[in-house]
């Protein structure tokens, strides 16, 4: 039955699936000449966008044609050669735990506009997402290098802003927060209000609402967000550098052994990396794209 | 006993109203777009907070601006709101849809019997997006039913589904909430809808009340010009009762009869109304009747005729039944209502 009420994101299709393109004073002409034109259009931009993407793969491609097996075997059977992916995925996991403790409700409230002043809480999320992430090194050391306020607090703890595990942590989470702010944030939005009001109505506290309606709505985008911090943080390297050269993470191995022994060596460590810091992404995209095919019918 | 008394802000203006429903009375509020309806329905289910007022149900104050203050949250109220979008949820099944308030019967018994009332049988296990426009709303309806709210607020929840559908619908709803014995308020802006539903209809303009009455009453007798604009008369025709001597009368000046399209006979008939004779300026279909607009001295009335008229130079004569007459003061005056059986002592002023 064809009157269904369907949901926005079903209408958007409308207009997409309606043919006639043409305009009535188009109709004067040889119908070859606008579909021609059209279609050249279409070749051009298919065309655009084939070099796009093969040149945003493309590095990809480079790093498995330039690997071999004999210098993947050498360079992860050195002694301790895992270490550094051991550390970069014990920081990477508690770096998306705070982030889903801390970032989640900050997203959800940005998303219902329901803090107030809104754009200057915007503002503090973009303002780590535009800065340099090795000025956000910089002012890190200031903000929590051992002889600072912050720093002395954190020392009482038996902790060091500087060159730590900690400090690996909060470098990462510097570099990650913003993408997943925002993802979550777009992935909140996309809830209608309506569904949590009917809820409420039908009897749901707000904690019962969001643990009900709202989080497995917002799931899928979730997901897609913190995947997308996963690879940040995994990758973090800027900030790093400046505040927590120590412990080893794999961007800084990759670093160090590029600087030590040259481009050889240090490609292992990259196809490591990628290794373990795409299929969290691969995954979350494959998923959330299945949940929302499913929700749409 | 549903009981409602509120101010609330809007931007152009403020809403006030005042409304009771009997349990198992069903209330239609009608008006225009942006009159306030939904800001009502609103207030009463607890999702907007009035400036001033109280709102009660069934004994239980759900909102008291004045002391001892209350601001029942919406998850307490136990009201039931149905909107024109069903607001199923999309990540649960019919059935999970059905249960969803904590308060429904998980009993098999009575989801069983609600879904072969509502036509949901076979459904039980779809997702929403599987649904057509019509189930989707059975299933929200069904979900507010099992819910066992204690009111019924619909928002226009059928507007842009077709006729058919709607009247069945309608017809389900004032089933179960005449079964159920709760007072249910539907907000509409097509007329017809409202009366299809209400015992009582309540017709609100820019959030005031004009009228509370009886659906054909409110229609028949409109309260000012206001009301009767917005229950559909097309046209107003200013007319006066002959004095003595044929002469009007000082000071009754400015008094016009609305003329419903649907409220007008062919011909002259003295004795059940006003007879107008006009030019015609257009005509067309109208349904299965046909619709003409007259031109009367200066006023211009739409008519609606079962047949499509024989114009004779132009001149059509038709009879507008028992007008509601009204003063300058855009109130009904009743004044040349001549009772049954006599002709009206009315002239339409040149």
């Amino acid at each position: 039955m064809s009157w269904a009420a369907s949901p926005p994101s079903a209408t958007g299709g409308v207009r997409g699936d309606d043919p006639s393109g043409r305009r009535p004073a188009g109709r004067r002409r040889p119908v070859a000449g606008p579909r021609g034109l059209r279609s050249a259009a279409g070749k051009a931009s298919l065309a655009g966008a084939a070099v796009i993407w093969l040149a945003l793969l493309g590095p990809v491609i480079t790093l498995l044609t330039h690997l071999s097996w004999q210098s993947i075997v050498s360079s992860l059977s050195a002694p301790g050669a895992f270490d550094p992916l051991i550390v970069s995925l014990e920081a990477g996991g508690v770096t998306l735990a705070v982030l889903l403790l801390l970032a989640t409700p900050l997203s959800w409230k940005l998303a219902r506009g329901t803090l107030p002043f809104p754009r200057f809480w915007e503002a503090g999320v973009l303002a780590s997402l535009l800065l340099p992430p090795l000025v956000i090194g910089l002012l890190l050391v200031f903000m929590v290098g051992p002889f600072t306020p912050i720093g002395e607090a954190i020392g009482h703890l038996h902790l060091s802003g500087t060159n730590t595990f900690f400090a690996l942590v909060i470098a990462e989470i510097y570099e990650s927060a913003p993408y997943y702010v925002l993802g979550a944030q777009a992935a909140f939005g996309s809830v209608p209000e309506s569904l949590e009001q009917q809820a409420a109505l039908l009897g749901d506290r707000p904690l019962r609402v969001f643990r009900r309606v709202t989080l497995p709505l917002a799931a899928p985008g979730l997901a897609m967000a913190a995947a997308v911090a996963w690879a940040r943080a995994m990758g973090a390297f800027g900030a790093v550098v400046i505040i927590a050269y120590h412990p080893f993470g794999l961007p800084l191995q990759i670093w160090t052994s590029l600087e030590e022994t040259g481009l050889a060596s240090a490609l292992p460590f990259a196809l490591v990396l990628l290794v373990v810091a795409l299929p969290l992404p691969l995954a979350a995209y494959i998923w959330s794209a299945r949940a929302r095919g499913r929700r749409r019918g | 006993m549903l009981e409602a008394d509120v101010e609330v802000d809007r931007r152009e203006f403020i809403v006030r109203a005042a409304i009771s429903v009997a349990a198992g009375e069903r209330l239609a509020l009608f008006g225009p777009s942006g009159a306030g309806k939904t800001t009502l329905l609103e207030v009463i289910a607890g999702l907007v907070a009035p400036r001033r007022g109280r709102v009660a149900l069934g004994g239980r104050v759900l909102t008291s601006t004045e002391r001892p203050v209350r601001a029942v949250p919406p998850w307490q109220r136990r009201v039931g709101l149905l909107r024109q979008e069903p607001g199923l949820f999309p990540h649960l099944s019919v059935r999970r849809n059905l249960t969803y308030a904590p308060t429904a019967a998980a009993s098999g018994a009575e989801l069983a019997e609600l879904a072969q009332v509502l036509g949901l049988g076979s459904l039980l296990s779809a997702r929403p997006a599987r649904l057509s426009g019509g189930q989707a709303h059975r299933v929200a309806l069904g979900r507010l039913l099992l819910a066992h709210c204690d009111a019924l607020l619909l928002d226009e929840p059928y507007a842009g589904l077709d006729a058919s559908l709607r009247r069945v619908l309608t017809g389900l709803v004032i089933r179960l909430v005449t079964e159920r014995q709760i007072p249910a308020v539907l907000v509409a802006h097509e007329l017809a809808d409202a009366q299809a539903f209400a015992d009582r209809l309540v017709i609100i303009d820019r959030g005031a009340l004009l009228q509370d009455g009886a659906p054909d009453e409110v229609v028949l007798r409109p309260a000012s010009r206001r009301v009767a604009e917005l229950v559909g008369y097309l046209g107003f025709v200013p007319v006066r009762p002959p004095g003595p001597g044929g002469q009007a009368p000082a000071g009754i000046a400015g008094i016009v009869a609305g003329v419903h399209p649907e409220r007008v006979a062919d011909g002259a008939h003295p004795d059940r109304g006003i007879v107008l004779t006009g030019v015609v300026s257009g005509g067309r279909p109208a349904g299965a009747a046909w619709e003409a607009d007259l031109l009367i001295g200066t006023a211009q009335i739409t008519i609606r005729l079962a047949d499509r008229p024989a114009v004779q130079d132009g001149e059509l004569v038709v009879t507008a039944l028992d007008p509601p007459c009204f003063g300058a003061d855009g109130l009904a005056a009743p004044l040349v209502d001549p009772g049954p059986g006599r002709a009206w002592p009315v002239q339409v002023s040149e």
